[in-house]
């Protein structure tokens, strides 16, 4: 038997996550997402985050970015060292994808907001 | 020289373009937002984390991305709005003054919309002892050291509160390559969502003390550590627990206080207890034709309910343009055992309406019982309550009547 | 590098400041060393702001006559330097016939100081004076007041610097070699040498004056904590309020500042370290007791900021505390000023004592005054100040007028810019502070810190971790996030 807190929504429901019949049984979540949630979270946790990325010639020095997917949990130091590697030219449009298929994770790296 | 507009809405972030955007749908055009930052958004502009808009929009965006979605609609409407224009006065007939490059601003305004946020409480309003050195920010401003200006505040931080602000700023210093030692919080329950204390301290290992507060600040130039003790059931540190620890940056995220400042010269009551405006359930502040909403008014767990309750607002200005003021009765709402705070605390009408309030203290499987003169209005069983998450409870009309104060209570 | 000047004046304290001020009258080359980098980092910008009546100090004392002197003439120097002063008045309340014969000592040794607007009176009075006070009667002294004690030392230090006077901040004076004639001053930096010294260090001034061979001063330091409480308290409180003093001192008191805010404080504690600043929570506790016994709306939700101050008292072999010394020791340290004791009522006195310093140099020297001294100091114009016309006119001359940084206390742009660009070249993030009260409103800079920040890496040119925010070593960021690939 393992708690966790569901992330999925500010809810944040305590999990009650265990092993029966062979298969992952989860108790304690108000939705259907929970369940999903706790079952991915003990096989394969994933998370998704933000950041920024440089950018040259902008009327800012940076623009904020997000992950259009979750990501394996391990990936996230990876992908941050390519997010400080990487580098855009203004304008940037908000939804712009900034680096492509980050870290070998499958996930965009996507601008949430302009620069011009 | 003042021009007239139907409503005048101060502050362009969620609540303030939620409330341009329902108005405008109302047929309410004649109106301007003045937003006193260089850019529309409000707060949400340094918010890149996601989480946004999951109750509204059904799907997790991050601050920035919300604030677009409402200010391209402001846009595709055409409602007016100037920024980098500051109010810096506003009198009980609805007269606003702004401030602006382009001069001196003067509104009279047919319905007045105070949708101003909130500011963070500082060092000082919570009296953390010891020296002045430089490293002490609130959560609020190293964010926006951070992710508005490309700026590191600090190599080796510990942060003080368990507000989701401190929560999200952990995890982001510690992306960043910053060292976050611990957090530590003086009361004995986090102050922010549970989803943050998992996926932002518990995902990185960053350590959560409850029970624990900063008792010294040491160092004359920049910051050279902190002394933390346990504290006791009143909350008075434990003095031989006191233990050193070394940081040049020290986080405050002590919480959240809508910002006053234009109340006192419209003569609007404050609640001191949410330290907004005191609201009817039309959001009509003490002044007829002044309302507020948002965390301007008390602050609120998720932007998503900024804008709704802000929706919930424009619906009373327009219907006062059109119709002026009906009161029909005044009941206060009084907070009992187990509420921190209430809103509305006044209620003027037999119209259905929707109470917010906070908790003070974690309860599970509590039941919110509200009555007026010892007649129940409302029961309603909660599973969990915490008080780092807003309640919200439909109360359907008819419900008030015009005899007696509404007890909203834990039982 | 070697800098040659007819006078240096070591420390930019209050007095240092007065001194170079009133020393810039005269054709010489001035310069002054400051260890800190502004000029009110020390006990000038950490008291009371109070300007005294000169009744509490012993009969025929230095301290007394400068007070009575600088109170006097306190309006012509907020007129001409720009500085708030308010002539509020100032009482001192008792309840008992104890209380009753010291302030009846203190009538007759404020009217032998020549101290002036002195009266006792009665409850009815003093609660018509300040309605809210616990007392039965008072001294009323109506030539008190109260100045902006940050603006009072920059503006003789700007206006100082405006008449020639060069500043040397981050410059402390860590030896000096006294030649044939003249001094050679060694700092962490440059060396100096001089013709004329003035030993104006304030805490560091026994240091100095053994250096300069003037041994055997005992002095000892006397720590205050205040706290600041909120703006709106401050109409509730027309004027200091104290309790019934001894000669040495003035007990906790509660004083309005020129902006409204109100302070309450000091304690007293004798302390040898001059460095520490830090304000423990017990005291926090005392002076919020101790002071509501004198007035009740000290209520802890409005204390938005506490710091603390600590004067420099010279005292004897038997501990008592002794009067300002100024000398020329001709047969030590010729052509050297010495300042020692120098504490309250130092603000009142800084430029009696600055005037009397300078007597002392024209006994020995000839100099002479310059025809183009301008007493004038001009501020960076405050936009909040301004009647709504002016404010109009500011921003169609200039836009920056119109834009916002500080929303507390309603700083635009401009003044901001003005004040990174003052004539001392401080750029330390309390240097803009103290000029232009920006981050001192109830946010606490909140808000508005990072476009300060902003401002002065853009107008100076300066790198993020080169940007101060008071002392020497006070970094406020450790560098930029995602470096430049285009600089």
């Amino acid at each position: 038997m393992k708690k966790l807190t569901c992330i999925i929504c500010p809810n944040g429901c305590v999990l009650d996550v265990g092993s029966a019949d062979g298969g992952i049984k989860v108790s304690g979540n108000l939705c259907p997402k929970g369940e999903a949630y706790a079952r991915a979270e003990v096989i394969s946790p994933k998370r998704t985050i933000s950041s920024s990325i440089r950018v040259i010639g902008g009327d800012s020095e940076i623009v904020s970015v997000r992950l259009d997917r979750a990501v394996p949990k391990d990936m996230i130091f990876p992908v941050m060292d390519a997010i400080r590697r990487a580098h855009a030219s203004a304008p940037v449009h908000i939804g712009d994808v900034l680096i492509h298929d980050v870290a070998g994770t499958g996930a965009d790296v996507i601008a949430i907001e302009d620069i011009s | 020289m003042a021009e007239y507009k139907d409503a005048v809405i101060i502050g362009g972030g969620p609540a303030g373009l939620a409330a341009a955007i329902a108005l405008d749908k109302l047929g309410v055009h004649d109106i301007v937002i003045l937003e006193r930052e260089k850019e529309l958004g409000g707060i949400l502009r340094q918010c890149i984390h996601d989480g946004f808009g999951l109750q509204r929009f059904g799907r997790s965006l991050s601050g920035p991305e919300y604030a677009r979605i409402f200010i391209d609609e402001v846009i595709e409407r055409g409602i007016c709005f100037h920024t980098d224009t500051a109010v810096i006065s506003l009198s009980p007939d609805r007269h606003v003054k702004a401030v602006s490059p382009s001069g001196l601003i003067e509104y009279d305004a047919g319905a007045v919309i105070l949708a101003v946020g909130c500011k963070e409480r500082s060092r000082g309003s919570i009296m953390i002892p010891g020296e002045r050195p430089s490293g002490v920010f609130t959560a609020g401003s190293a964010q926006a050291y951070m992710n508005l200006y490309n700026r590191f505040p600090g190599h080796e931080a510990i942060i003080l509160g368990s507000g989701d602000i401190g929560l999200i700023m952990a995890r982001r210093l510690t992306l960043e390559g910053v060292h976050v030692k611990a957090v530590f919080e003086i009361l004995d329950h986090p102050n922010g969502l549970e989803r943050n204390i998992a996926q932002c301290l518990d995902d990185y290992g960053i350590p959560l003390f409850l029970n624990h507060t900063v008792t010294d600040i040491h160092g004359n130039s920049r910051l050279e550590g902190v002394t933390v003790c346990k504290v006791d059931d009143c909350l008075r540190p434990v003095k031989e627990t006191a233990e050193f620890h070394s940081c040049d940056t020290l986080i405050l995220s002590v919480g959240l206080r809508p910002d006053a400042a234009l109340l006192d010269g419209a003569g609007i009551m404050i609640d001191p207890r949410t330290g907004g405006a005191v609201v009817d359930e039309h959001f009509m502040t003490s002044v007829p034709g002044i309302f507020t909403s948002g965390n301007g008014l008390h602050v609120h767990d998720l932007a998503d309910f900024a804008s709704l309750e802000s929706e919930h607002l424009a619906v009373s200005a327009a219907g006062f343009l059109k119709d002026g003021l009906h009161n029909e009765m005044d009941v206060d709402v009084s907070c009992g055992n187990g509420v921190g705070h209430i809103v509305p605390q006044k209620i003027h009408s037999a119209d259905g309406f929707s109470l917010s309030l906070r908790a003070s203290s974690v309860m599970d499987d509590a039941v919110l019982r509200i009555s007026q003169s010892g007649k129940d209005i409302l029961r309603k069983k909660i599973r969990r309550v915490r008080p780092s998450e807003m309640l919200m409870v439909d109360i359907a009309g008819g419900l008030v009547s015009p005899d007696g104060n509404v007890e909203v209570e834990f039982i | 590098m070697l800098h040659s000047f007819d006078a240096v004046i070591i420390g930019g304290g209050v007095v240092g400041s007065a001194i170079a001020r009133e020393l810039s009258r005269y054709d010489l080359s001035i310069a002054v060393l400051e260890e800190n980098t502004d000029v009110v980092c020390e006990a000038s910008g950490r008291n009371s702001a109070v300007v005294h009546g000169g009744f509490a100090y012993d009969r025929n004392s230095l301290k007394a006559r400068f007070c009575v002197e600088g109170n006097r003439m306190m309006d012509q120097l907020s007129s001409e330097l720009g500085f708030r002063f308010i002539r509020c008045g100032k009482v001192l309340v008792g309840n008992t016939d104890e209380d009753m014969k010291q302030l009846e000592r203190m009538m007759a040794q404020g009217f032998d100081n020549g101290a002036e607007g002195l009266e006792l009176i009665d409850d009815a009075r003093l609660h018509e004076l300040v309605p809210a006070v616990n007392g039965r009667f008072a001294m009323f002294s109506r030539n008190s007041g109260i100045l902006d004690p940050f603006l009072f030392t920059i503006n003789l230090a700007e206006n100082a610097a405006e008449n020639g006077v060069k500043y040397f901040f981050s410059s402390k004076v860590i030896s000096i070699d006294c030649r044939q004639n003249s001094y050679l001053l060694h700092t962490e930096n440059d060396d100096f040498s001089a013709r004329w010294v003035f030993n104006a260090a304030g805490k560091g001034a026994k240091a100095i004056s053994d250096m300069l061979g003037i041994e055997g001063y005992r002095v000892i330091g006397s720590k205050g904590n205040y706290l600041v409480l909120d703006k709106k308290l401050g109409p509730l409180l027309p004027m200091p309020v104290y309790p019934v003093p001894s000669n040495t001192y003035m007990g906790i008191h509660v004083t309005p500042t020129v902006d409204g805010n109100v302070t309450v404080g000091p304690d007293a504690i004798t302390t040898d370290d001059f460095s520490y600043y830090g304000v423990p929570a017990d005291k926090m506790e005392y002076l919020r007791k101790s002071a509501s016994t004198l007035w009740p709306h000290i209520e802890k939700k409005d204390v938005i900021r506490t710091f603390s101050g600590i004067l420099s008292k010279w005292i004897d072999d038997n501990g008592v505390i002794q009067d300002f010394r100024i000398e020329v020791r001709d047969d030590i340290a010729p052509n050297a000023v010495n300042l020692i004791g120098i504490e309250s009522p130092g603000l009142t006195a800084a430029v009696p004592i600055a005037r009397y310093a300078i007597s002392l140099m024209k006994e020995r020297s000839d100099i002479k005054e310059k025809k183009d001294f301008n007493p004038f100091h001009r501020n960076v114009r405050r936009f909040a100040e301004m009647s709504d016309c002016e404010k109009s006119r500011a921003i169609a001359s200039d836009p920056r007028y119109g834009s916002l940084v500080c929303y507390c206390e309603n700083v635009t742009e401009r003044e901001i810019i003005d004040a990174i660009h003052n004539p001392l070249g401080v750029h330390t993030l309390t240097g803009i502070k103290y000029r232009t009260r920006a981050m001192m409103g109830g946010c606490q800079s909140g808000f508005c810190q990072m476009k300060i920040e902003q401002l002065i890496e853009k107008e100076l040119g300066m790198r993020p971790e080169d940007v101060r925010y008071m002392r020497k070593d006070s970094w406020i960021l450790s560098g930029k996030m995602r470096e430049g690939i285009d600089g």
